[in-house]
């Protein structure tokens, strides 16, 4: 029976999740928090995205239930902690090469020395051991691939129909419905798309390396599998270190201002000047050598780099607060100055309750704005802070790692270019969605862009 | 004016404090004086005697914040933090951890870093507000929208594609330029090609998207409407009032960056290899020379301040609404 | 050249799927003045954008003509309208602060027009643009030409404005509320401006406005709007000895009337509740991004004044006189930079913040604005309780539910309306909503800050009688800021004039409003539009 093991982050992001959905029930009670995600709602092109950040968010959570598998008898090593992840992509991970191959190749990349079956040694390009080896016929690759395909697509589609066949009747919503509502359409379509993705890769690269493999024979798929974690985890945590700073010197200063206003801006006056990347490089390096000087506090490899992602993580959200927190004390000034403000005042209302009743409800959708915005931007920086080593731990599996070390790969002839295409086009694809998620979410959020209500005045006519 | 700027240097000195002292917190906690000077040293030369000197030449044979063995104001000022406070602001960098004089240093360093951050500044904004402008002009069209789709696609991009897939696409496959390193004089234009095009193409989308809700909003305000309603053209009003207008957000969007161009980015100049100040800073960080990046910490914290200066005189100039009072 | 200058026939136009102007027709003649007359939302700024053809992107023309002289103006192209645009026909805006450019000065403004509809180049052009400032009344044209516009004041600003339109020297003039944001005595000046160029250049001028004083002093000819339709059109004249239509005479009602009314007087205590002596509250100025403190706004300047119990006493001034600043300056909403404010004796300005605190019980306040008085997220029930929850008052959870409930009866809402958001009801309940909250401390007097302004007219005399009835009731003093001298007349027993941040003149209204001594007073109510019938 194999044991839980609870990491850090693990914790960290089934709490942000349970955090999320907690918002989600309480925003479907209040009318005018409600409206602005209706909104969103009703943007096929953000439904899109949504569809493929939850897939995301899915993949992330399975890869944060971690277990330490029992020992198989008679070894000596404890075998690494997995996650349910990792043990449904068994297949993936377990089929490792010796080096570099090309996607769906049954050879491997270089020539190796190869002892024939006449006893001689000769330089050619060895067969994969689990790429395609169940082929006994080489020349039947492509129909083997287009029978799996088709065979892994259909069972795919199948699945995504009985999935929307699920949500829809939870839904209790008729399928003669969707002519009006192109939005939902369009997520459906997405689901099913994710649904035969799902199925052709889980047919396809149980026996092939649908990416190829890296310099030490690692499938490249399993690996980008494993970089969503990172990429959201850091896109997500960070931001979970920035709100309260933001948040509460940011509203103060604007409401209070004065001496609490000066210091919060000398604050982050002198935080902001300091060149961000320069402070995370600082930062990191002081975490490495506290982590090195602690060597043996770390149970194993795994929690080691976990720490060093939540200390990333803490590091980009205690140096990016700046900004956030300038537009909120921005706002809170213009706020203060509002009737409402002034009249819980007269009414004798003490300060810090009318931060937190007043102010801070109506800055929200900054907040949230912000939030979003900031995600695709925090990835892309995972990605560029590895490269100059103050990133994750290259143990760990982060695109920012599969750039760093595809980066000298295009150099060869020929070039190897599979790890690095994967690592780009799976990161475009969540920073895109991102991007056009974050797009719709602004729109809807921002005042001024939003429709009048109900009982306001008319524009003037 | 003279007052205000008199008063904008005064407030910059205690953001410079803090800065420092951010710094000195940041490194000390890590690296004792002890560990830096096994550092530097290496293996084989050290003895407690090397030591000392190593850190006696350096200076940081002092305590660093609060020297208990004096008295009276030298507690406070016989410290390595004074002294080397009192030395930054006279711009005095000293010596590097290493032995190599910094100040001579930057001023080498400088030059490659502007040779690449000012054409992709000024390429960048031309290229950006020409497409801005015709798009904003377009709004509503269908090329508009696919411009809006491809801004988003650039933007959601990562810079290291940028520079891998330019290294390889025009340096290795078509041979345009080469692939990283730098030289001086006239022959630098040949490496500062490659890095200038890629940091403009990817920074356009977002600077493209920024520009065109810039243009947007003021094409929504009512001077416009009474520009119509006075029988201009519409591309008079395009140019004559909106772009007026927006030029003043974006001006000092833009001149706030100026003074971190001497900086460089950071990124670029690693992957291609220029001997820049950026890259000289990540190699100080990666050999953890404190000398070093204390000195770059206070260049760059001072250069932003600066452009914060910039910022309030380039609203000076062009919005007359703070220029007359 | 035939007489009629602008037909519109059979207008309809729509915002999405709602019409906003439904089967209006409309004739103008060449020299005379056609009000459009209506309250927001009738539809009357958005008839004349489309006459030239500048409806928001969102509004599209379903059907209809209009012909200005001999043109059909839809079936222009863009093109040739934007030379009908500035050349035949003239725009004034209402916020002359938002419709000129910041950044150019006022001599290119005007001059665009030169340039681009009467050709006009380097001196030629410069000489006409002094000359169209001068006629507008502005000194110094010469100099005044390159400034820029934030160098105005809002009256010359809108004078700089009918410049503009005139320059191209247009044959018909729209003007849309031009006088609305002025003051009553800026107005009066704007115009007889307007109304001495139609006459010399023989234009045809459509004037929008909601106030029919100000229609009476240009009409020649009224069509009054309502929701899209026009209800009435006939001859001044006419129009105001004997309103035909039912919403014409709902207009007509609204009209400040300044008759002496009898009031009950108020006891009289020994003490009054409360005594202002010499206050005064300065802003530093300080411009732009420099944050230099240039000089001084002194938006109150030496303020005295008492209020008794049970009494309203009326401040009355134009916008820029420094009485809602010094309304909200008395309940130490804002610093005071001098003076004394006693409340039952003790100062307001040397009580400990918590002892003020506690004494903001008996001192409440109304706003204008009730859209933005109060917090879009909470609930009326939470809205209403904040203030007993502050002060340690209503007892428990249940008794303050009782008392909230109590209250909204008490303004004449309903005791369910506790359970939803403010968004849910409109001006005038929102209104009974701050006065329920104000009533729920108990206090002793109200501040109440231009309460009826941003209200429809119909609604306006509805809160004005709920405030007289709880004064009645309970006792309460008013503070009653106001420019409206008809609420005046209507709820004040006494009245004082502010003017720059002065109390110029001050006495039982009766005296004050119909024997007034100070020479601004008598300015004001002689400004004020009436209607000789």
């Amino acid at each position: 029976m194999p044991t839980p093991l609870l990491l850090l982050s693990d914790f960290a992001a089934w709490l942000l999740f349970l955090a999320a959905l907690a918002y989600a029930f309480t925003a479907s009670r209040r009318e005018h928090l409600r409206a602005p995600w209706r909104r969103v709602r009703q943007q096929p092109v953000a439904m899109v995205a949504a569809v493929i950040l939850l897939a995301h968010v899915g993949i992330t959570l399975l890869d944060s239930l971690h277990f330490a598998p029992q020992a198989a008898n008679g070894t000596e090593a404890e075998p690494e902690p997995l996650s349910v992840l990792d043990f449904v992509l068994t297949p993936l991970r377990t089929g490792v090469e010796t080096s570099y191959s090309a996607p769906f190749a049954l050879l491997g990349f270089d020539r190796e020395s190869v002892l024939q079956a006449d006893g001689r040694v000769a330089r050619e390009y060895p067969r994969l051991r689990y790429g395609g080896a169940h082929l006994r016929d080489p020349a039947q690759w492509w129909l083997d691939i287009l029978q799996r395909g088709a065979i892994g697509a259909g069972a795919g589609a199948l699945a995504g129909v009985l999935l929307l066949r699920l949500l829809w009747s939870a839904q209790c919503r008729p399928w003669r419905r969707c002519d009006e509502d192109p939005a939902g359409r369009a997520a459906a379509l997405t689901l099913l798309l994710l649904c035969v993705l799902a199925g052709l890769g889980g047919a396809l690269a149980t026996r092939y390396h649908v990416f190829g493999t890296d310099k030490v024979g690692m499938d490249v798929l399993y690996q980008s599998v494993k970089s969503v974690r990172t990429g959201l985890l850091i896109g997500t945590l960070t931001t979970l270190v920035t709100l309260p700073f933001a948040l509460v010197l940011g509203v103060a200063a604007g409401y209070y201002r004065g001496r609490v206003d000066d210091l919060v801006q000398y604050g982050y006056t002198t935080l902001a000047s300091i060149p961000g990347v320069l402070l995370v490089a600082a930062s990191a390096l002081l975490l490495d050598g506290l982590m090195t000087r602690h060597q043996d506090a770390f149970s194993s490899l795994i929690v080691r780099a976990d720490l060093r992602l939540l200390a990333l993580c803490v590091i980009l959200g205690i140096t990016s607060w700046t900004g956030l927190c300038r537009l909120l004390r921005a706002e809170a000034l213009k706020l203060r100055e509002s009737d409402f403000v002034r009249a819980a005042e007269a009414l004798g209302v003490r300060g810090p309750r009318i931060l937190w009743r007043h102010l801070l409800p109506n800055v929200m959708h900054i907040v949230i704005i912000a939030t979003v915005l900031d995600f695709s931007g925090l990835v892309l920086a995972e990605a560029a802070l590895t490269y100059i080593n103050i990133g994750v731990d290259p143990g760990m599996e982060s695109w920012g790692n599969m750039i760093n070390a595809a980066r000298m790969e295009l150099a060869r002839q020929p070039a190897v270019w599979w790890c690095l295409s994967a690592a780009m086009l799976w990161m475009f694809v969540l920073v895109l969605a991102a991007n056009l998620f974050a797009d719709a979410v602004r729109e809807a959020f921002d005042p001024r862009t939003r429709e009048a209500t109900p009982s306001a005045r008319p524009a003037g006519t | 004016m003279m007052g205000y700027f008199v008063r904008r240097l005064l407030y910059a000195i205690p953001i410079l404090l803090g800065v420092n002292v951010l710094t000195f917190a940041l490194f000390f906690l890590v690296n004792t004086p002890d560990d830096m000077a096994r550092m530097q040293l290496g293996e084989r030369r050290l003895t407690p005697a090397a030591i000392e000197q190593w850190k006696v030449e350096h200076g940081y044979h002092r305590p660093v914040f609060w020297n208990a063995a004096q008295t009276g104001v030298t507690q406070l000022t016989d410290t390595l933090f004074f002294d080397s406070t009192t030395r930054l602001f006279r711009f005095d960098f000293g010596k590097s951890d290493a032995g190599r004089d910094i100040n001579a240093d930057i001023a080498e360093r400088m030059g490659p870093s502007l040779a690449i951050a000012v054409p992709v500044l000024l390429v960048g904004l031309a290229c950006a507000l020409t497409w801005a402008l015709a798009i904003a002009w377009l709004a509503g069209t269908r090329l508009d929208f696919w411009s809006g789709v491809l801004c988003v696609a650039m933007m959601s991009i990562s810079g290291l594609f940028y520079i891998i897939g330019g290294q390889w696409l025009l340096a290795k496959l078509w041979h345009l330029a080469p692939i990283s390193g730098y030289a001086d004089g006239l022959a630098s234009l040949r490496f500062i090609l490659l890095p200038v095009v890629v940091s403009v193409l990817a920074s356009l989308g977002g600077s493209v998207r920024w520009y065109r809700a810039l243009f947007l909003e003021e094409l929504s305000k009512d001077y416009v409407r009474m520009a119509r309603a006075k029988g201009l053209s519409d591309a008079r009003v395009m140019f004559g009032h909106v772009f007026r207008n927006a030029l003043i957000p974006i001006l000092t969007g833009v001149v706030v960056l100026i003074p971190s161009l001497f900086l460089g980015a950071l990124i670029t100049e690693a992957f291609f290899a220029i001997p820049g100040l950026g890259s000289y800073t990540i190699e100080a960080l990666q050999a953890q020379d404190f000398a070093v990046v204390r000195a770059m910490v206070f260049l760059g914290s001072l250069l932003y301040i600066a452009g914060l200066m910039l910022t309030d005189l380039s609203y000076l100039i062009a919005d007359p609404r703070v220029r007359l009072e | 050249m035939s007489d009629r200058l602008l037909q519109i026939d059979q207008l309809c136009v729509h915002i999405g799927d709602q019409p906003v102007i439904e089967n209006l027709s409309l004739d103008l003649k060449r020299g005379e003045t056609l009000v459009l007359a209506g309250e927001s939302g009738s539809g009357k700024s958005l008839t004349a954008l489309s006459v030239a053809r500048l409806l928001p992107a969102a509004a599209q023309v379903r059907a209809g003509r209009i012909t200005l002289g001999d043109t059909a103006l839809f079936g222009l192209a863009e093109r040739e309208m934007t030379k009908v645009r500035g050349a035949r026909i003239g725009y004034i805006f209402q916020e002359p602060q938002l419709a000129l450019n910041p950044v150019m000065t006022v001599g290119d403004q005007i001059g665009e027009v030169l340039g681009c509809h009467l050709k006009l180049r380097g001196k030629a052009r410069q000489q006409r643009v002094i000359e169209a400032l001068a006629a507008v009344g502005i000194p110094y044209p010469e100099r005044r030409a390159g400034e820029y516009p934030h160098q105005f004041s809002g009256g010359m600003k809108q004078r700089v404005m009918i410049a503009i339109a005139l320059a191209g020297e247009p044959e018909l003039l729209i003007a849309d509320e031009p006088t609305t944001a002025l003051d009553v005595t800026v107005q009066a000046q704007v115009l007889a401006l307007l109304k001495a160029e139609q006459q010399r250049r023989g234009m045809g001028m459509l004037f929008i406005t909601h106030d029919l004083g100000v229609a009476w002093q240009v009409a020649d000819h009224l069509a009054v709007m309502q929701a899209g339709r026009v209800v009435e059109n006939a001859p001044r004249d006419r129009f105001y000895a004997a309103p035909e239509h039912p919403y014409s005479r709902t207009l007509f009602a609204a009209l400040p009337k300044l008759e002496p009314q009898a009031h009950t007087a108020p006891v009289v205590h020994d003490q009054p509740l409360l005594e202002v002596r010499n206050l005064a509250i300065h802003f530093p100025v300080r411009r732009g991004l420099l944050k230099r403190t240039v000089a001084s706004v002194k938006a109150v300047n030496g303020v005295s004044f008492t209020l008794q119990a049970g009494e309203t006493l009326a401040v009355v001034g134009e916008s820029g006189s420094g009485k809602t600043t010094m309304g909200r300056g008395i309940l130490r909403l804002l610093d005071l930079t001098d003076g004394q404010v006693l409340h039952r004796g003790d100062d307001l300005r040397q009580l400990s913040s918590e002892a003020l605190r506690i004494r903001r019980r008996e001192l409440q306040m109304i706003f204008q604005d009730p859209f933005a008085a109060m917090n879009p997220r909470m609930l009326v029930n939470e809205i209403l309780q904040e203030g007993m929850l502050a002060q340690g008052i209503g007892g428990s959870a249940a008794q303050r539910d009782a008392r909230v409930r109590e209250l909204l009866v008490q303004v004449g809402l309903k005791a369910e309306h506790g359970l939803r958001y403010p968004h849910e009801f409109s001006g005038g309940q929102r209104q009974r909503l701050c006065i329920a909250r104000a009533l729920a401390v108990e206090p002793r007097m109200v501040v109440c800050d231009e309460p009826t302004s941003a209200l429809d007219v119909s609604v306006q005399a509805q809160i004005l009688e709920l405030l007289e009835e709880l004064q009645q009731r309970l006792g309460i003093a008013y503070l009653f800021i106001t420019h409206n001298l008809g609420v005046v007349a209507r709820i004040a027993h006494r009245v004082a004039v502010m003017h720059q941040g002065v109390i110029v003149e001050q006495g039982p209204v009766n005296e004050v409003l119909f024997a007034p001594r100070h020479p601004y007073t008598q300015a004001l109510l002689a400004a004020v539009p009436r209607i000789d019938a």
